[in-house]
């Protein structure tokens, strides 16, 4: 029912040397939730501002529902954006706060108090309705905002950085609260956060934003073995990066003959990168693998508790190879070894 | 208790002392003027009949109660006045260079400008021989300057209103910018994001945040124009008066009688404005413990 589009959004302000959001594209389907995912400064409360109306893009279109949001004014749009820092009206208590929307269409007193009894159920937070915010902890707070910002039942809910002011196991709590309401009331969400593993853990896809432009939509397991560039790769722990030439439907990488199975050979460009996770590579000090076999040598080893990382020099390439556990007993620093880079588990890069 | 407190109390001591003298001995002898206390004309005895005097003798109470009466509707209608004004134009303007212009204009020169000169250029401007009635008399606005309404030195405090108005409504412009720079626009997006139009964001957000600074300095501006004394004694008439100028008058009489009539009208209305910052410390401690 809820299906935003961003088209060719555009956000310039004065003084800086580029736009704050730079020609972005995407999709949202109807129920999913999505995180835009970017260091600091890369616009991504930008893009929020512009889907709630409190920021006019100076290009491009936003739909919901194939219906343009930006001739609607923010107060009539059904989109509702939970800040970063709460806010909860200092002034009211509780119940008040949760029930602010539904004052502010004129609903009348008692199906607004019913509506805020569910919600505060809803956020595992019955009981303090008569609190003022000051006399709650971050995390309540936190409930709290959430629940004012659904009692209106928002078409849209966008939630910027909702985990980033909270400690380390209120902020697992928050996380698994956050999927659960999503899932039961099945609305539409972009939460924004730059903290790539939160990311991982809550979207059905991420956004990931750098210096104002979508460098890749897609879902997180895509990010790990199928990202689309280079600083995607880096920004979810890929460390190999492989430069090759694509020539004549063959693969000829600086390690050597390449053979490759990637959905996206057809889109490869004649200069590209491969890369592959740790986890992928197969190492073995005899014995040579049947396809994408190179020899190379143990720079390090370094045992981590879960698991052993070896760096390996392969033609002056620095690769590395994660195992589990102890690893492989007999592979030390300095010895010479055969890699393998499993067809199925290269994955070729255009930039 | 400590040496270190000790030698804080007892290096603080010459200052407190000097203020202690200065204020509560100024006030103190007041006191004992308003109850008769007169020795330079022999009065020695003790009575509350200067008080009486001033607020029921068939001589002074109507010029007291209706001079009451006019001190509240002034200082009320101004401070209200001056308040709206100061919050719809720190409103309307805030975000603008404008408004940070005229924010640094009015602290470096309407705040420190004396009341009395507000006062003159009031005269100068409002005055049925000022500006504005010669301008609407040379366009034909009105026939004569005598014809322009009398908002100078009329009997409803028009004139004082208008220049506390002037001055104060500087004064609440300045706390107000300053409030609303550092409540920032956040409140405002959220709610309206939350589904408040313009006219909810004002009622429901804007003004409760303001509203405790805006009543604190409120309470400080009334009983200042309570109890000042220039403005009302140059734009004012001579009845109804208000209370300090009134007072003065008694100081003014050559009889010393009168002096403690004076003086127990001065500590009336030194009560009121006492009162009134009184009430204003327990709100503002109130707020503090709140916080
Ligand atoms: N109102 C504004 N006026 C001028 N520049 C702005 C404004 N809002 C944001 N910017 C600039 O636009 C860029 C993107 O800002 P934005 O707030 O969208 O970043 P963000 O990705 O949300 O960062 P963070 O993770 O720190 O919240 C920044 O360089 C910021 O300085
Ligand atoms: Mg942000």
């Amino acid at each position: 029912m809820s299906e935003l589009k961003i088209q060719n959004l555009v956000k310039n302000f004065q003084g800086m040397d580029r736009p704050a959001v730079n020609n972005v594209n995407l999709d949202i389907n109807s129920g999913q939730l999505v995180a835009f995912l970017g260091p600091s400064g890369c616009g991504k409360t930008t893009i929020l501002k512009m889907i709630t109306g409190l920021f006019q893009p100076d290009n491009g279109n936003i739909t919901l529902d194939n219906e343009s949001l930006l001739p609607i004014p923010t107060e009539k749009r059904g989109v509702v954006m939970v800040f970063q820092n709460y806010l909860l009206f200092p002034y009211m208590n509780v119940n008040e706060n949760v029930g602010f929307a539904l004052k502010m269409k004129g609903v009348d007193k008692k199906t607004i108090d019913e509506r805020v009894k569910e919600m505060l159920d809803l956020v595992k937070l019955p009981d303090i309705g008569l609190r003022k915010p000051k006399q709650l902890s971050g995390g309540q707070q936190q409930r709290v905002a959430l629940a004012r910002a659904l009692i209106a039942s928002p078409r849209l809910l966008l939630l910027d950085e909702p985990l980033s002011n909270l400690d380390a196991h209120l902020r697992d709590e928050m996380r698994e609260l956050i999927l659960t309401i999503q899932q039961k009331l099945n609305v539409t969400t972009i939460f924004v956060t730059h903290d790539q593993e939160e990311a991982v853990l809550l979207a059905d896809k991420i956004a990931l934003i750098f210096d104002g432009e979508l460098q890749n939509y897609t879902s997180p397991k895509n990010y790990y073995e199928k990202p689309k560039n280079i600083k995607a790769a880096k920004f979810f722990g890929g460390v190999n990066f492989v430069k090759a030439d694509f020539t004549d439907n063959k693969i000829q990488s600086e390690i050597g003959f390449c053979e490759y199975e990637g959905d996206n050979i057809s889109n490869l460009n004649k200069k590209l990168f491969l890369t592959i996770r740790p986890e992928n590579i197969k190492i073995s000090k005899n014995t040579e693998f049947d396809h994408n076999s190179y020899q190379g040598e143990i720079t390090s080893v370094i045992f981590s508790g879960t698991h052993t990382r070896y760096k390996i020099n392969v033609n002056n390439v620095n690769l590395e190879c994660s195992l589990q556990s102890v690893g492989i007993d007999n592979i030390k620093e300095s010895d010479k070894v055969f890699i393998h880079l499993p067809k199925d588990k290269i994955w070729g890069m255009n930039d | 208790m400590g040496g270190e407190r000790l030698k804080i109390i007892l290096s603080l001591t010459p200052p407190l002392l000097i203020i202690i003298t200065l204020f509560f001995g100024g006030i103190f002898y007041g006191f004992l003027q308003s109850l008769g206390y007169q020795p330079a004309i022999g009065k020695y005895e003790l009575n509350f009949s200067a008080y009486y005097n001033v607020m029921f003798s068939e001589r002074y109470a109507k010029l007291f109660w209706s001079g009451l009466a006019l001190n509240l509707w002034v200082s009320f209608a101004s401070t209200f006045l001056a308040a709206v004004f100061a919050l719809f134009g720190a409103l309307a303007i805030r975000k603008t260079f404008i408004g940070k212009t005229l924010c640094n204009f009015i602290y470096s020169l309407n705040l420190p400008m004396p009341h009395l000169v507000v006062a003159v250029g009031m005269i100068f401007v409002f005055s049925q021989s000022g500006l504005l009635a010669r301008l609407a008399a040379q366009i034909g606005m009105i026939s004569s300057p005598g014809d322009f309404p009398v908002l100078v030195k009329d009997k409803y405090g028009f004139g004082i209103i208008l220049a506390y108005i002037w001055k104060e409504a500087a004064f609440f412009f300045i706390i107000l910018m300053s409030v609303l720079q550092s409540l920032g626009e956040n409140f405002e997006e959220l709610a309206q994001s939350l589904g408040a139009n313009r006219w909810q964001r004002f009622r429901y957000v804007i003004l409760p945040l303001v509203m405790p600074n805006l009543f604190s300095a409120s309470i400080i501006v009334f009983a200042f124009s309570f109890g000042a004394y220039e403005v009302p004694a140059l734009l004012g008439v001579i009845y109804p008066q208000m209370l300090p100028v009134m007072a003065f008058e008694f100081f003014l009489n050559p009889d010393l009688n009168a002096r403690s009539e004076g003086m127990a009208l001065s500590i009336i209305i030194a009560l009121i404005v006492m009162i009134l910052v009184v009430f204003y410390f327990w709100l503002t401690q109130a707020k503090i413990r709140k916080d």
